[in-house]
């Protein structure tokens, strides 16, 4: 059920942000951008839910026996995320998402700040942010 | 400590860490500028050693932080060391070129430290071993090259209105090509357990042996044809690219129609011929349909530019069109034809944007029908544009013609007739549009100094000639002399196609 929610929402944002970058003006273009990039990363955090909830931090007592392995990845077995200590039933969130999702996070940052101090000059050289007036560029 | 154990990370932490030091050195500009060639330099160095380690002794691996295939993996192999060689090449000339060329304060704050970011860029993209981290890279390029776009070159011919504009554009659709590239990445992710694209070929080859294959792997190989369409501007998505590599400074403009459109045809024989290998056969028609209409709309839209560096840039999107369709026919052959294209396109091109460059500068205007008669007054210019214009058209004895036949005797080996005639067909326009812009700008009576002003009397310095000289011989010598190229790109296209070794160099020192 929540992973049904979850989805609906990511569509939904992704619509609305999609809807949003087709409008005319600049301002509404970046904040379209902004609503994708926050469903995109929706939807990586989503990937590396299974069933834990735990936040994934190994102690010692989770090694298994013995044998120290952490990485378990044998197909046979079924796909498993790759940080997964070897006889556990995996009850913890897969931690290398939320890694991913950070570095995305960060990028999405700067680009939106890059695009905005864009569109502010843009808004100084033209005096609009309409996109049909600013076709400088022909040919 | 062997150094030569660590010129993969050597070769992406440098210029990350120059363009940190960069900006700490504004105050002193002629320090900056000998600091920045001789890194760039140190760069090309480094990655000669490494194409010539890969050579001799295999596939390099460089595990950062030894976590093996669940950390952060470069791998230097064929494809990836000479692509960083040729790219180091040609930005060590493009820095070269622009230090006369772009106005002094943009010089000085952030020109050098974009370049070196831009720099690193391209090298982890063609080192990474790391799918996501090919995204961060092409991230990293997508920036620095937004910042250099902008920046002002001495002539001030393109006004930055139009630089914003096309900026913008450019930025929008790379950043929705990015988010396509991470829902990508998320799925497979998702269903693979991993982002290491040798251990993702294992488990893709796995899952398709036992018949199991996800059907969704196939929407994920589509969605990559975006992202990398994106980068390389092919036919859906070129639009961006005749505005952006026009406004972008002359030096820059050669970066990104030399090298940054390169990355797109990089990605796809990267992620393609490793990672997704059991959905080519969906994928070639796609590929080959796609780069053919590309060739088509960039001819045919280049014959009527006025502009002359928009001419050059819709030829771009033509040539691209080219090196997909030798990557479409998927032989080896094929393969290795579409890499001596793509080396052919890389340096004729950019020279002819070096050259553009030159041009501006006498004329003072990029419009074409402005210029004429220069052949008198810039007799150098007259004659580098000349050898640059019948290498992208394909005239003996220059090295566009050997990347030409190659590339059609590949298709005429694997039966593809009807792409060569389309090819064949869009060549003949390729050398009217070229001859065109040559005899409008240097041929027939030099133009009225009444209406549009004197040309400039204002010598080029021999840091804007010396690169574009330097080019030009590299363009010649690939045409009289193009074994070693051939040789090498037959062996790239055969460790493409036969991708266990790069697997097995990948995780066979993994033991976790």
């Amino acid at each position: 059920m929540n992973n049904t929610i979850l989805s609906i929402t990511i569509a939904l944002i992704f619509g609305i942000g999609t809807f949003l970058i087709l409008r005319r003006d600049i301002i509404k273009i970046i904040i379209g951008l902004s609503l994708i990039s926050h469903a995109v990363n929706m939807l990586i955090v989503s990937t590396g839910v299974f069933d834990g909830e735990k936040a994934p931090i190994i102690t010692d007592g989770h090694h298994g026996s013995g044998s120290g392995i952490i990485f378990t990845d044998k197909l046979s077995e079924g796909i498993l995320a790759p940080i997964v200590p070897s006889g556990v039933e995996t009850p913890f969130v897969d931690p290398l998402v939320q890694a991913l999702v950070l570095t995305a996070i960060v990028i999405s940052l700067a680009t939106t700040a890059f695009i905005l101090i864009l569109a502010y000059r843009i808004h100084e050289e033209y005096g609009t942010t309409d996109i049909r007036k600013l076709r400088r560029l022909r040919g | 400590m062997n150094i030569q154990e660590h010129l993969p990370i050597l070769l992406v932490a440098t210029p990350i860490l120059m363009s940190a030091l960069m900006i700490m050195l504004r105050s002193r500009p002629t320090f900056q500028k000998t600091l920045n060639i001789i890194v760039s330099a140190s760069i090309l160095l480094m990655s000669i050693i490494l194409l010539l380690q890969v050579w001799n002794s295999g596939i390099q691996v460089y595990e950062v932080g030894e976590w093996g295939k669940y950390g952060i993996m470069l791998v230097a192999d064929l494809l990836g060391s000479g692509m960083v060689v040729l790219s180091s090449g040609i930005s060590l000339l493009a820095l070269i070129y622009s230090l006369d060329y772009i106005e002094g304060k943009s010089l000085n704050t952030t020109y050098h430290s974009l370049f070196n970011l831009l720099v690193a860029g391209l090298n982890g993209t063609f080192l990474t071993g790391d799918i996501f981290n090919m995204f961060v890279f092409f991230e990293i390029l997508l920036l620095s090259s937004c910042g250099l776009v902008v920046a002002s070159e001495n002539g001030g011919v393109t006004k930055i209105s139009d630089k914003m504009e096309a900026t913008f554009k450019y930025l929008i659709l790379n950043i929705i090509g990015s988010m396509v590239m991470l829902i990508a990445i998320a799925s497979l992710y998702a269903t693979m357990g991993t982002l290491n694209m040798a251990d993702l070929s294992v488990k893709i080859a796995t899952l398709s042996d036992a018949g199991t294959m996800p059907w969704h792997i196939y929407f994920i190989a589509l969605l990559f044809i975006i992202v990398f369409g994106n980068k390389a501007a092919i036919f859906p998505l070129h639009y961006w690219l005749p505005d952006v590599h026009p406004t972008a400074p002359s030096p820059i403009s050669a970066m990104l129609s030399g090298v940054m459109i390169k990355v797109g045809a990089y990605g796809i024989l990267r992620v393609y011929f490793l990672v997704f290998k059991d959905a080519l056969f969906l994928l070639q028609p796609i590929i080959i349909l796609l780069a053919l209409i590309t060739i088509a709309i960039g001819a045919i839209a280049a014959v009527g530019q006025k502009d002359v560096k928009r001419l050059l840039a819709y030829s771009s999107v033509s040539q691209i069109g080219y090196v997909f369709l030798g990557i479409g026919m998927g032989t080896a052959y094929a393969l290795a034809a579409s890499l001596v294209y793509l080396v052919n396109h890389a340096i004729a091109k950019s020279m002819l944007f070096l050259t553009s460059g030159g041009i501006i500068h006498h004329a003072g205007t990029r419009d074409m029908h402005q210029m004429g008669g220069m052949v008198k007054s810039a007799p150098l210019m007259s004659s580098m544009f000349l050898i640059g214009a019948m290498s992208i058209a394909g005239l003996p004895p220059l090295g566009g013609f050997i990347a030409k036949f190659v590339l059609f005797d590949a298709a005429m080996l694997g039966e593809y007739y009807l792409p060569v005639l389309i090819g064949f067909a869009f060549a003949v326009f390729t050398i009217f549009y070229m001859f065109r812009a040559w005899l409008l700008m240097f041929w027939g009576e030099a133009r009225d100094s009444e209406k549009y002003g004197p040309y400039s009397s204002h010598g080029l310095s021999p840091m804007i000639t010396v690169p574009i000289i330097i080019l030009a011989a590299a363009v010649l010598i690939l045409g009289v002399y193009s074994e070693p190229l051939i040789a090498l790109s037959s062996e790239i296209a055969n460790q493409l196609l036969d991708p266990q070794p790069y697997i097995n160099a990948v995780l066979g020192g993994s033991v976790r």
